[in-house]
C-alpha cells in the first residue's frame, strides 16, 4: 500500500461547548467516491492522526447521507457546505474541516442551529390547519404556483445561507435568507396566505429583512439552489407594500 | 413598527448563545434602514446627478460657469435648501452607513464573488465618498471666497486656482469615481431591497443601467475637470488671497 493515494484531512477540534479548540490531523487511505462524511466514518473507525496518536473519533451530524436532512453542514475549506455531497476528488488538499463559525458548538463538527427553528416560529412559516374538526380539501393550486413554490419547498435547513452571510452575526442578530424565502413560500400558499400580515409584520422587527446587505452569498452557498436572493427581493417589496400600509391606515 | 392589534410572537428569545433570532414587532432599524436607503436616492443622488450636470458647465467657460452659480446661489432659502436636502441628508446617511458597517463582517476572502465584493466596495466607496465631500464641502463652501451673494463671479476662479495642484485634480478623481460607484450600485441595491427588480434577469439587466449610469457619471466628471484644467490662466479672474 505504500504507493497508494492518501487524503489528507485538518480538522478543528473542540470537547465541549466552553472549552479551547485544537486541531488535528488525519491521512485516509484514498477510495474513488470518497465524500466528507464517508472520510468522516474512515476516522471513526480507526481514530489515529497523522503523527500516530491514538484520539477520539470526531463527533459531526449527519443522518439523510443524500443532501436532504441538512444536518451535516460546516465549514469546507473555509466555505460553508454539506458534508455528504462533499466530494473529496472536488477539493483542494489538505482539506480543513471547521464546524460553522457563527452558531454555537456542542462538539467537535457538531452545532446548534436551532436559531434557525425559532426564525421559522417567529416567522411563522407554516400552514395554518390545525383545528378541531376537518376541514375538507384545501384550494387548489395552478401548476404556475407549484412550480414557484417547489423550488422553495425545498429547504433542508442547513443554515449555509446563515453561515456564509456577512450580515448575519450577534451584532444584527439577522434573521438570514432561509426563514425569508419561507415567508415567500407560506405567502404565496393559498391557505398559508392567512398569516401574511403576520409574517411581513415579523420581518419588520430588528434582526428583519432590513439588514440584508444583498451580498448574495446565500444564494451561492444554498445546496438546494433555492432562488434566495429572489425571495428577499419579492417579500423586501411585501413588507415595504405593509409598513405603508400600515402607516397611513393604523 | 407593527401595530398592538396584530398577533406577532414577541416572547423573549430561548437562545442564550450565538446568533439572537428575530425581534418581531420590535425596534426601529427597519424604519432606519429604508430611510437610509431612500435618502440615498432622493435627495442625495438626485442632488448628485444635478451637481455633476450643473458643474459640467465648466466646459462652456468662465461666464457659463459662473452664471450656473449665480442661479444656483439665488434660489429662494438656499440656505434651508442646502441644510434640508443636502448637508443633513448625507450626514445622516454617512454616519447610519457607518454604523451599518460596522455591524457587518465582510468575508470577501472565504467567498470571493462578485455579489460579495460589491457588498465590501459599497462600504469603502462610500467612506471614500465621504471623506471626499467633507474636504470638498469645507474648501469649498465654508472657507475662500464666498460664493454666495456676491462672490459667484470667482465660482471658476476658486475651483480652478485649487486645481493648479495635481493632487487635488487626483483627489477630485478618486471622489468623483467613488461618488459615481456608490449612487449606481445603491440605485441597483435600492431596486432589489424594495422589491423592484425582482426576477434575476430583471437584476442582471438593471444592473447593466447601473452600470451605465456609473461610466456616464464618471464620463461627465472628467470632462468637468477638464474643463477647469484646459482653461488658460489669463481667462480666469484673479481672486484676492489672504
Ligand atoms: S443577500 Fe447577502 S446579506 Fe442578504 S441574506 Fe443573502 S448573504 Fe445575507
Ligand atoms: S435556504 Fe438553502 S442554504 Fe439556507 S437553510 Fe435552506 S437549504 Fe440551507
Ligand atoms: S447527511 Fe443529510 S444532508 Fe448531509
Amino acid at each position: 500500500m505504500a504507493n497508494s493515494k492518501t487524503v489528507i484531512i485538518k480538522i478543528k477540534r473542540q470537547q465541549t461547548p466552553e472549552s479551547k479548540p485544537y486541531s488535528e490531523e488525519f491521512e485516509l487511505t484514498y477510495r474513488p467516491g470518497m465524500n466528507i462524511t464517508s472520510a468522516l466514518m474512515d476516522i471513526a473507525a480507526s481514530p489515529v492522526t497523522r503523527q500516530g496518536k491514538v484520539t477520539t473519533p470526531v463527533a459531526y451530524d449527519s443522518n439523510c447521507l443524500e443532501e436532504v436532512c441538512g444536518s451535516c453542514a460546516m465549514l469546507i475549506n473555509g466555505q460553508a457546505k454539506m458534508a455528504c455531497s462533499a466530494l473529496i476528488d472536488n477539493l483542494k488538499q489538505p482539506i480543513t474541516l471547521e464546524p460553522f463559525s457563527k452558531f454555537p458548538i456542542i462538539r467537535d463538527l457538531q452545532v446548534d442551529r436551532s436559531v434557525l427553528f425559532e426564525n421559522l416560529k417567529k416567522v411563522k412559516g407554516w400552514v395554518p390547519v390545525d383545528g378541531t374538526y376537518d376541514l375538507g380539501p384545501g384550494p387548489r393550486q395552478s401548476a404556475e404556483e407549484q412550480e414557484q413554490a417547489y423550488p422553495l419547498s425545498r429547504c433542508i435547513s442547513c443554515c449555509c445561507c446563515m453561515e456564509a452571510c456577512p450580515q448575519f452575526n450577534e451584532k444584527t442578530g439577522f434573521v438570514g435568507a432561509a426563514a425569508i424565502s419561507q415567508v415567500r413560500l407560506f405567502n404565496t400558499h393559498p391557505t398559508g396566505k392567512a398569516l401574511k400580515v403576520d409574517r411581513l409584520q415579523a420581518l419588520m422587527g430588528d434582526g428583519g429583512i432590513q439588514e440584508c446587505g444583498y451580498a448574495q452569498n446565500c444564494v451561492e452557498v444554498c445546496p438546494k439552489d433555492i432562488p434566495l436572493t429572489r425571495s428577499i427581493a419579492d417579500v423586501g417589496g411585501q413588507v415595504m407594500w405593509q409598513a405603508i400600509k400600515d402607516f397611513f391606515r393604523t | 413598527m407593527a401595530s398592538s392589534a396584530s398577533s406577532i410572537d414577541t416572547s423573549p428569545a430561548r437562545i442564550q448563545k450565538g446568533v439572537a433570532p428575530l425581534r418581531a414587532g420590535q425596534g426601529y432599524s427597519f424604519l432606519l434602514r429604508r430611510l437610509h436607503s431612500l435618502s440615498g436616492i432622493v435627495p442625495i443622488g438626485a442632488f448628485l446627478v444635478e451637481h455633476f450636470i450643473s458643474n459640467s458647465e465648466a466646459v462652456n467657460g468662465v461666464q457659463a460657469y459662473n452664471d450656473q452659480v449665480k442661479f444656483l446661489t439665488s434660489l429662494p432659502f438656499v440656505h434651508v435648501l442646502e441644510w434640508v436636502f443636502i448637508f443633513i441628508p448625507i450626514l445622516f446617511h454617512a454616519l447610519y452607513g457607518i454604523y451599518i458597517w460596522y455591524r457587518g463582517e465582510s468575508n470577501v476572502g472565504e467567498y470571493p464573488w462578485t455579489g460579495n465584493w460589491l457588498y465590501t466596495s459599497q462600504r469603502w466607496t462610500g467612506i471614500i465618498a465621504f471623506i471626499y465631500i467633507v474636504y470638498h464641502t469645507y474648501n469649498m463652501r465654508f472657507t475662500g471666497v464666498h460664493l454666495m451673494g456676491g462672490g459667484y463671479q470667482y465660482a471658476f476662479s476658486k475651483v480652478w486656482f485649487d486645481f493648479q495642484s495635481p493632487w487635488t485634480v487626483a483627489f477630485y478623481v478618486v471622489g468623483i469615481v467613488a461618488a459615481s460607484w456608490h449612487f449606481s450600485y445603491g440605485v441597483w441595491l435600492f431596486a432589489a431591497k424594495w422589491g423592484l427588480t425582482v426576477g434575476a434577469n430583471a437584476r442582471r439587466k438593471f444592473g447593466f443601467v447601473c452600470a451605465g449610469l456609473a461610466v456616464l457619471l464618471v464620463g461627465i466628471g472628467l470632462w468637468t475637470i477638464t474643463g477647469f484644467t484646459r482653461t488658460p490662466a489669463d481667462q480666469v479672474p484673479w481672486v484676492e488671497h489672504d
